[in-house]
């Protein structure tokens, strides 16, 4: 008896703070759910054909991209602060610096994407200063490996790109594939298809709206 | 036309077979006990070796029909074959760069990344093989780490004269002529082979050829002197010299340059010996040895701009080594060499400059026999370079025979590889791919130093200011077996083998150029370990029928990888290109290394010289790319697939001294143009022989 009592008294107290919980909850912090997109194929620079001298050749011109519409920007757009990446092969532009007007930056964090719920307060951002640039290029020194034997790039597993977009706020970004649907090519690919198929970035991000470094999933 | 005949013979064969009821070979052991000389530098009864050795006589290596070194040395457990710069052999997992390969025990030179092709051997003048795995720097020096491969020949042939013609698939021809003189104290022996393939094609529409047009000759001379009771000399000659025709596609950034022409290889060894006893209980030999190995490569690219490429290795040795029994059941050897070699490459800063090293050698190793179940032996061996560390290489071996069936060794030892020339003076730009460069640690600082004055350094790192004089690379190997022949009809052996392995070298990037190109050096950084067990076993059927067969397991691993998968640094990628953390259960360990590799082999004869004989080849999957973003091989990497092949040969002899012999290799036409370029589809082979043997 004194038993049932006492777990009666329990259950009350708890169900009294549930209570007292969603009260305060619903006052003040404006909720900003953020989810993850993903972007397939977006297309950085394809190769046109081959030169005379067989050398493949592209229009070398940038995708710019805003990750707060989700949408490409129009390259006439390139001196605003309407986007946040810029690709252009296997080179990724940040909104700032040498690369454009606005609040952009950027550094690469080893780990999991989604072992990677607030950017720490103590990261350094980077910004472009042309030719060295805040998603540092090369192969295993930025985002991914070139293999000379094989032709073919293959992103590091365990990369996230941290991003501060155009406006100062926050995002991270993982890139699955620079392949065209995402695939990863085999070694015994055909050269043509290992050309034609390339520059096609597939990635998913989370953005940060509210200008926290906080992630919520 | 081999096909008919073929299956002809298999309706032949089978009658041959019931037909003959005389007893052959009662038991396994009817020659006797084998004598091996490779793993203690002396000649040793197999019985008593206190480690491991593998012997392939002479009628096993003719029986499956076996004419280059690669073609036998694949049936055998522990070994695979490689491919890439000519076909190597890995030995219990370690690289080919990692086993010293000797003719009559001086070593072969010439290696192209680390590899000697072993398609330049010709065995039709071998008298056996003899494999010594572990671990066997005690005795001789670089290169011995993971094993011995002893190529022996002999002056003493029973043959006046043979004669065989071989003629296969892909218009593969092989002629070979023996002729040998003795008289009571003077024996010559010669050797010559012409072997020419129009090389195959396995890539469906494609001109491509996987193995190219090949030219080789090879000729051996062999004399034998016996002066008088205590003194005698030998000398060896031999040259092999080959004409492949090269089509070599180089492709840099998916563009592929097609270059056409000539790869020209000429390896020449001379040696003389001269044997002498002081009395039974103590004789010394006198050994000295050149070896000169040139290759060059000359092609023409598409565009008509010419590439060449050349490599001159001259090495010469000279060496003392005498043995001495002190009483009944203690003997020593003691040796003393000195080594001089040096290689002129095109790769290297100049081809006029002969890049060069020398080394200073002793050694001595002690066999004690302290009862006579009982053999132990310590060895230990001191190299001095001059071009880089020198390095200590102790060995301690024993046998222990339990009772008449079975027996156990144990052996722990230490192997060594010096930095080789390439990984010391290397001056190489790719300009065919990305012009990067790869420059030897010799001289890494002062080619980038120089560089840096004239403002072409974009940027170095932590890598290079690391460079310093190169180690050589060392490990422990440690291997226990168990031999036991419960009957004279049955032989059983298992063994156990661990080897850590420290200072690996590794291609390490030390800077970049102004361009971004990268620049690389070479640095002992790696740790690896291979384990693994091997069994093996033979069985008497019956009088005519044996069956024998062996199986490896092997695992190994880069320490430093491991280190950091346990530490949760490493990550992979899942089915939809996710990044994931890399569990240990998916690490693989080092690339081109197969768990599982298996064979099996049965082989019928009889006294009327009919033999037949089929074999089944197994290695499970290996992992050749890291395709899955981090620079570890796991289960989400590309895999070369498991495979099998199967083999078989089969011949008489008549008693008028002709020979003939089919056979038929990859009879089940397994084809991985990508992953085993030196495994043509299904080929067949004829040969005829004739021979004169001496009555006696």
């Amino acid at each position: 008896m004194k038993k049932q009592l006492l777990k009666i008294g329990f259950v009350l107290v708890a169900a009294i703070q549930i209570v007292a919980c969603t009260k305060s909850e619903i006052m003040p912090i404006p909720v900003v759910t953020v989810s993850t997109k993903v972007v397939k194929d977006l297309i950085a620079d394809t190769v046109l054909g081959l030169t005379s001298t067989g050398m493949p050749y592209s229009a070398g011109k940038y995708t710019f991209y805003s990750l707060e519409n989700n949408a490409i920007v129009p390259s006439t757009d390139s001196a605003s602060a309407k986007w946040d990446l810029a690709f252009m092969s296997t080179r990724i532009l940040t909104n700032g610096g040498t690369s454009g007007p606005a609040l952009g930056g950027a550094f690469i964090y080893s780990g999991l994407f989604d072992d990677l719920k607030t950017i720490s307060t103590d990261s350094i951002f980077k910004t472009d200063n042309a030719p060295t640039y805040a998603i540092t290029t090369g192969s295993g020194k930025g985002w991914y490996t070139y293999d000379q034997l094989t032709s073919l790039i293959t992103p590091l597993a365990g990369r996230v790109l941290v991003i501060r977009t155009a406006s100062g706020k926050f995002a991270k970004l993982e890139i699955t594939s620079y392949y065209k649907g995402g695939v990863t090519l085999p070694v015994s690919a055909s050269d043509v298809e290992k050309l034609t198929k390339q520059r096609y970035y597939n990635f998913r991000y989370t953005y940060q709206s509210n200008g926290s470094k906080v992630f919520l999933n | 036309m081999f096909k008919k005949l073929l299956i002809l013979l298999f309706f032949i064969i089978p009658q041959c077979l019931f037909s003959q009821a005389q007893f052959v070979k009662d038991t396994l052991f009817a020659s006797g006990d084998s004598v091996v000389v490779s793993a203690t530098r002396s000649e040793r009864k197999l019985s008593n070796s206190t480690v491991p050795v593998t012997l392939i006589n002479a009628q096993t290596i003719q029986q499956t029909g076996s004419i280059r070194l690669t073609d036998i040395l694949k049936e055998q457990t522990g070994l695979t074959m490689t491919s890439g710069f000519g076909a190597g052999v890995q030995l219990q997992g370690l690289n080919p760069d990692y086993t010293i390969i000797l003719i009559n025990g001086e070593p072969l030179v010439g290696r192209t990344a680390g590899v000697l092709d072993l398609n330049r051997i010709a065995l039709g003048n071998i008298k056996k093989i003899e494999i010594v795995k572990g671990p066997s720097s005690s005795l001789y020096g670089s290169e011995a780490m993971a094993g011995v491969i002893n190529i022996i020949t002999d002056a003493t042939s029973k043959i006046p004269l043979e004669a065989s013609l071989r003629m296969g698939t892909y218009n593969t021809k092989d002629i070979i002529l023996n002729n040998g003189l003795r008289s009571k104290s003077v024996f010559y022996q010669g050797f010559y082979n012409y072997y020419a393939t129009d090389g195959y094609s396995i890539r469906p529409s494609s001109n491509n050829r996987i193995t190219t047009p090949i030219n080789r000759l090879t000729t051996s001379q062999q004399f034998k002197f016996n002066i008088n009771d205590r003194t005698r000399i030998l000398l060896n000659a031999r040259l092999t010299d080959e004409t492949i025709k090269s089509n070599i596609a180089v492709s840099n950034g998916g563009v592929t340059i097609n270059s056409n022409g000539n790869e020209h290889n000429t390896d020449a060894n001379l040696s003389a010996t001269l044997n002498y006893h002081f009395t039974p209980n103590l004789k010394t030999s006198f050994r000295s040895y050149l070896t000169n190995y040139i290759s060059k490569q000359d092609l023409l690219t598409i565009s008509g701009a010419p590439y060449n490429d050349l490599l001159n290795h001259l090495f010469k040795r000279i060496e003392n080594q005498t043995d001495w029994t002190l009483r009944k059941n203690l003997n020593g050897i003691f040796g003393m060499g000195a080594v001089w070699e040096g290689v002129k490459s095109s790769r290297y800063d100049s081809d006029k400059l002969r890049k060069e090293n020398t080394i200073q050698y002793g050694f001595t190793q002690w066999e004690w026999t302290p009862i006579n179940k009982l053999i132990i032996i310590g060895g230990i061996r001191f190299d001095k370079n001059a071009s880089y560390a020198s390095a200590w290489s102790p060995k301690l071996s024993m046998l222990y025979k339990l009772n008449p069936s079975h027996k156990i060794r144990l052996s722990i030892g230490q192997g060594f590889k010096a930095p080789d020339f390439r990984q010391l003076y290397l001056d190489f730009t790719n300009a065919a791919a990305g012009n990067y460069s790869v420059f030897g640690s010799a001289q890494a600082q002062k080619v980038i130093g120089q560089l840096s004055s004239l403002g072409q350094i974009g940027g170095l790192y932590n890598n290079y200011y690391l460079l310093k004089a190169l180690q050589p690379e060392s490990s422990t190997g440690m291997h226990l077996s168990w031999e036991w022949t419960p009957t004279n009809k049955t032989f059983i052996s298992t063994q156990l083998f661990r080897n850590d392995i420290t200072n690996l070298i590794e291609v390490q990037q030390v800077g970049t150029y102004i361009s971004g190109a990268q620049i690389f050096s070479y640095l002992n950084i790696g740790r690896a370990f291979t384990q693994g067990a091997e069994l093996e076993f033979k069985q008497n059927i019956n009088n005519h029928l044996v069956l024998s067969g062996g199986y490896q397991y092997l695992i190994t691993g880069d320490k430093d990888q491991i280190a950091q998968i346990k530490a949760g640094t490493v990550y992979t990628r899942n089915a939809s290109n996710i990044s994931t953390r890399l569990t240990m259960s998916d690490y693989i360990g080092l690339p081109n290394v197969s768990k599982h590799k298996a064979q099996l082999k049965i082989n019928y004869s009889n006294d009327k010289g009919l033999f037949a004989n089929f074999r089944i080849i197994y290695r499970s999957k290996w992992a050749v790319n890291n395709t899955n973003g981090n620079q570890v091989y796991d289960n989400g990497d590309d895999f070369a697939k498991s495979y099998y092949s199967l083999h078989s040969s089969m011949g008489k002899e008549f008693n008028n001294g002709i020979a003939v012999q089919i056979g038929a290799d990859n009879i089940n036409n397994y084809i991985d143009a990508i992953h085993l370029p030196n495994l043509a589809g299904r080929t067949y082979f004829i040969n005829l022989k004739y021979q004169i043997k001496y009555k006696n």
